[in-house]
C-alpha cells in the first residue's frame, strides 16, 4: 500500500515537472556526453518539428543543425563541470532572421555525465537593444548638436546675413549707396554691371543657399537632443496632414527631386482624430517621410502610377498615421538602417541622411511614440507612426 | 510711420550678430541702438523708449525672457521680439504681454527681410493703438 502510494506521488511529481518544462518559453533538452537526446520539452518539438519520441537517442546536432557548432561544446561542459553560454546566435536571414541564446549546463545529480541545453529566442530582446543603441547614438549626436548649435548659428548667421548686406549695399534703391558711390566717384550702375558680368551676384547667392543648407543640418540634429522647449498642443490629425500636403506641394527641395503634383495622393483619414503633440515637429516628421517617398517614387519607371496613401486610425490610446507609397521598396538591410543618422542610399548632396532619423527622434524622444517601416523590394514602403493620443507622459 | 520714425534696440552679446543685423536695419532706414546684455539694455530702453526691441535668448546674466519681462514693465509701448538659437514656445508671461509665435526668430535668420516685415507690422499696430 505504502509502496503504491509512493509511486503515485513520484508519478505526480514527474508530471508536474514535465508540465513546468513544457510551460517554459525556453527550449530544454537533456543530452548525454555524445550529444544524444534523452529528454526534450514541448518547445523543442515546436522548433525542430521532431516529436519527443522520435528525438530520443538521436544526435541533437542533426535535429537542430543550426546550433551544431555550439553543440560541440557538450562534452567539454560535462568534463569541466563548467556551464557555457552562447549569446546572439543568428539563424535564418532577411525577414526570417532570428537570434537565439544557447546555454549548456552540466548535470551534477542523478544523471551524472549528462548536460541540459537551454535555447531561448532572444530576437525581440536583440531588436530592443538595437533600438536603444540607436536612440543613445541619437541622443549623443543631439547633445553635441545642441552644444554646437549655439557656437555655429551665430557665425553662420553672420555669413548669411552679411551676404544679404552685400547685396543690399550695391542696390541702387538705397540712397546711402548712391551717395557713397558719388563720394568716391564711381557709378553704382557700372559697379553692378561689373559684378553681374563676373558672376559675383551669383556667388553671393550661393553663399546664402550654402548657409541655409548648413543651418538646416544643424537644426535637424537639434531634434536628436532631449532639450526642447517646444510645447504640446491639441491638433486635428486630418487638418495637420492636409497642411503638410500643401507645404509639400510648394517645397522647393521636393520639386527638385519629383514634382509632387504628379503623385496621386489618397487620403484615408479616420473621422475626428484629435491628438496632443508638437505641431511643427510632427509636420516635419510627415514632410520628411513624404520627401523620402517622393524620392523613391522618382525611381519608378514611366508608365507606372506613383501613389501615396495617408491613413489615420485610432488604436487604443494611440493615434496611428500610416504613409504608404508604391515605390521600389527596400531590402531588409536598408530597412533596418533607415532611421540611423547619416545613413543614406541617395547620392552625396541629394540627401543628408538625416530626414528619417529626425522623424524617428521627434516621434520617439519628443512624443514617446513609435515609428516603424514595413517594406520589401518591389512592394513599396509603409511608414507607421503611433503616438499617444494624450501626449507624452512628462 | 516712416522707417526713420521706427527705433530699434537690439540686444545681443555677440558683436558679429549686432553688426550684421544692425547694418541691414540701418539700410532699411531704421534708427538702431544696441546693448550687449539684459542689464545694459534695461538702462538703455528706459532712455530711448524704442518702437521695437529684439533680444537674444541666451545672454550673459539674465536671459532674454527675463529681460523682456522686466523691460516691458519699464516700456509697455515697446514691441518685443525674441531671437533664439533653439526652438522656443512662448512662455505664458510673454504671451500675456502680447507676443506671438511670429515674434520668435530662430537663429540663424535666413532672410532678414522677414525681420523687417515683422518690425513694420509691430510699428503699424503700435501707431493704431
Amino acid at each position: 500500500m505504502l509502496h503504491s502510494h509512493e509511486s503515485g506521488q513520484i508519478r505526480h511529481h514527474e508530471k508536474a515537472l514535465l508540465d513546468i518544462l513544457d510551460t517554459l518559453p525556453s527550449i530544454i533538452v537533456r543530452v548525454d556526453r555524445d550529444g544524444r537526446v534523452d529528454l526534450v520539452n514541448r518547445r523543442f518539438e515546436q522548433l525542430s518539428g521532431v516529436s519527443a519520441a522520435d528525438a530520443r537517442g538521436k544526435l541533437l546536432a542533426t535535429l537542430i543543425p543550426q546550433f551544431a557548432g555550439q553543440l560541440q561544446q557538450v562534452a567539454e561542459v560535462i568534463d569541466c563541470h563548467a556551464p557555457l553560454t552562447n549569446e546572439r546566435i543568428q539563424s535564418g536571414s532577411g525577414a526570417d532572421l532570428r537570434y537565439y541564446s544557447l546555454q549548456i549546463y552540466p548535470l551534477n545529480s542523478g544523471a551524472f555525465g549528462m548536460a541540459v541545453i537551454r535555447i531561448d529566442d532572444v530576437t525581440e530582446h536583440v531588436r530592443i537593444e538595437e533600438i536603444m543603441a540607436q536612440t543613445e547614438k541619437m541622443i549623443m549626436v543631439g547633445g553635441l548638436a545642441a552644444g554646437m548649435a549655439h557656437e555655429i548659428n551665430n557665425p553662420l548667421g553672420a555669413i548669411m546675413q552679411h551676404a544679404q548686406n552685400i547685396e543690399r549695399r550695391v542696390s541702387p534703391t538705397i540712397a546711402a549707396n548712391l551717395k557713397a558711390a558719388d563720394e568716391v566717384g564711381v557709378s553704382l550702375e557700372l559697379v553692378r554691371d561689373y559684378l553681374e558680368k563676373r558672376g559675383i551676384f551669383e556667388f553671393i547667392s550661393h553663399i546664402r543657399s550654402a548657409g541655409v543648407r548648413a543651418s538646416t543640418i544643424i537644426n535637424n540634429m537639434l531634434h536628436f537632443s532631449r532639450r526642447s522647449e517646444v510645447r504640446l498642443e491639441t491638433v486635428d490629425l486630418a487638418v495637420m496632414l492636409d497642411r503638410v500636403l500643401e507645404l509639400a506641394a510648394s517645397d522647393y527641395d521636393m520639386k527638385k527631386v519629383y514634382d509632387f503634383r504628379n503623385i496621386k495622393l489618397v487620403r484615408e483619414y479616420a473621422a475626428d482624430m484629435p491628438l496632443i503633440a508638437m505641431t511643427m515637429e510632427m509636420e516635419q516628421v510627415v514632410i520628411n517621410i513624404l520627401k523620402n517617398a517622393a524620392q523613391a517614387l522618382s525611381q519608378i519607371g514611366t508608365g507606372s502610377f506613383p501613389r501615396i496613401i495617408l491613413r489615420t486610425r485610432p488604436d487604443g490610446d494611440k493615434a496611428v498615421i500610416e504613409i504608404e507609397d508604391n515605390g521600389p521598396g527596400m531590402d531588409e538591410s536598408t530597412r533596418l538602417r533607415v532611421f540611423e543618422p547619416f545613413f543614406s542610399t541617395k547620392d552625396v548632396g541629394v540627401g543628408t541622411g538625416l530626414g528619417l532619423s529626425v522623424a524617428y527622434a521627434i516621434v520617439t524622444n519628443g512624443h514617446h511614440g513609435t515609428i516603424d517601416v514595413l517594406s520589401q523590394p518591389g512592394q513599396g514602403c509603409n511608414f507607421i507612426i503611433k503616438l499617444p493620443i494624450q501626449g507624452r507622459n512628462l | 510711420m516712416s522707417a526713420a520714425e521706427i527705433s530699434i534696440l537690439l540686444v545681443d552679446d555677440d558683436e558679429m550678430i549686432r553688426e550684421c543685423i544692425c547694418a541691414y536695419l540701418e539700410d532699411e532706414g531704421f534708427s538702431v541702438r544696441f546693448a550687449a546684455s539684459g542689464e545694459e539694455a534695461l538702462e538703455t530702453i528706459a532712455a530711448i523708449r524704442p518702437t521695437v526691441c529684439i533680444s537674444d535668448m541666451r545672454l550673459p546674466g539674465m536671459n532674454g525672457v527675463v529681460f523682456i519681462g522686466k523691460a516691458h514693465l519699464l516700456c509697455p509701448e515697446t514691441g518685443f521680439m525674441l531671437h533664439s538659437g533653439l526652438a522656443y514656445s512662448l512662455s505664458d508671461e510673454l504671451r500675456a504681454i502680447g507676443m506671438t509665435a511670429d515674434d520668435v526668430f530662430l537663429k540663424p535668420i535666413h532672410e532678414l527681410s522677414t525681420l523687417i516685415k515683422r518690425i513694420t507690422e509691430i510699428a503699424a499696430a503700435g501707431k493704431k493703438s
